[in-house]
């Protein structure tokens, strides 16, 4: 922009000023360059003061909007400290009330992390060597939870998902005190046979089966 | 993105049902000769209720599913001929929750339709007939109708 400023300020100037330097511009070529540039330099200062006032109403304007905002807020801000006794009375409170939330809080998360901390320490002993000792068995034979439910209760038991239900079906006619061939246990509507496992009928934890009694 | 919705909600609802059901009902989806499985349709059994002319009774119920499910209700059906009130010759369950202009809930589960029939079998619903030997012996002939209730409740007995 300031390029093109310097570019276009001469061409605007001779027109401007054509009534005073129209003759020696246009005609002389040694003698204007010579005489020339020293008015030339006052009058784009002028011209520049005209410019700006011209183009004031387009360009500057910008500047202008830019330029006034500050004493605005200057304004804004000695109204405010006109009125602010109350406000900085309220902001002097709630920034106490800040800070008491903050304390609370950092006390309670302190007191929350020490807790944790000792949580932790109280469980990764035995953690660690439960963790020991389960891991095998578990990677060697899944277990799963399925639920044995008659007419009036369901009772939860953990098998083996590749042992046969012969095992859990004696463990569950024991606990009922009944005869394991007056039951019938049903898996989704089909009788289940006691020699076939839970992984072989694809069942999945928590899955339920349904005791019936023969009634013969 | 419709059948997704279907299939996704009924594949929550077996879910929940291999989990937890009412005792000595059923509801497993359609399995194809291959072993594929249907969602979309599911084999149930509703058993007669205890105390009742329907007790003893094992009542096999297929639900066919539409893509619309759950905006729309599944059509529930008995077997063809099903005697009961509220049952078309066809075997079709009227009931208020089944149609979609009625009692219909997007909500209402798989589990809450079957305990639904199961309730609707010792009481029908006059006001709404489906058919008509059903209809006029309930509302004529109590004696003969629970002879056929009974007799009907020997026809589908246990698997056990």
């Amino acid at each position: 922009m300031g390029g093109e400023g310097e570019d276009l300020e001469p061409l605007f100037d001779y027109r401007r000023v054509q009534p005073a330097n129209f003759v020696c511009i246009d005609d002389d070529d040694d003698d204007n360059a010579s005489v020339t540039p020293i008015p030339k330099k006052a009058k784009t200062s002028k011209t520049v003061d005209k410019l700006d006032n011209v183009v004031n109403v387009i360009e500057v304007t910008g500047d202008d909007d830019w330029l006034l905002p500050p004493p605005k807020v200057i304004f804004d801000k000695n109204k405010e400290s006109v009125e602010d006794s109350t406000i900085k009375a309220l902001r002097s409170k709630k920034l106490e009330l800040m800070s008491f939330t903050k304390t609370v809080a950092d006390v309670m998360q302190e007191v929350e992390e020490s807790a944790k901390r000792e949580m932790e320490a109280s469980l990764n002993p035995p953690s660690e060597t439960a963790d020991e000792a389960p891991p095998e068995p578990t990677i060697d034979r899944p277990k799963i939870v399925i639920t044995i439910q008659d007419k009036d209760e369901k009772k939860q038991y953990r098998v083996f998902a590749d042992e046969k239900f012969e095992r859990v079906f004696k463990m569950y006619a024991d606990k009922v005190k009944l005869n394991p061939q007056n039951l019938v246990f049903l898996f989704d509507g089909d009788k289940i046979d006691p020699s076939t496992t839970p992984s072989q009928l694809e069942m999945e934890d928590h899955d339920m089966i349904e005791v019936h009694t023969k009634k013969s | 993105m419709a059948s997704g919705i279907a299939r996704g909600r009924l594949a929550e609802e077996r879910k929940s049902w291999r989990k937890n059901h009412p005792h000595g009902f059923v509801a497993k989806p359609e399995t194809g000769p291959d072993g594929t499985v249907n969602l979309m349709v599911w084999h149930c059994t509703i058993p007669g209720k205890a105390g009742t002319d329907w007790e003893g009774g094992f009542f096999p119920l297929t639900m066919h599913f539409s893509e619309d499910y759950p905006s729309k209700p599944p059509k529930c059906k008995f077997p063809q001929g099903f005697f009961h009130p509220n049952v078309y010759p066809s075997g079709t369950v009227c009931l208020s929750i089944l149609n979609e202009d009625y009692g219909w809930r997007p909500a209402i589960t798989v589990k809450q339709i079957l305990v639904g029939i199961q309730d609707l079998l010792d009481t029908p619903n006059p006001a709404d007939p489906a058919q008509t030997d059903g209809y006029h012996l309930f509302c004529q002939d109590p004696v003969e109708y629970k002879k056929r209730v009974k007799l009907q409740s020997k026809q589908y007995p246990p698997i056990v």
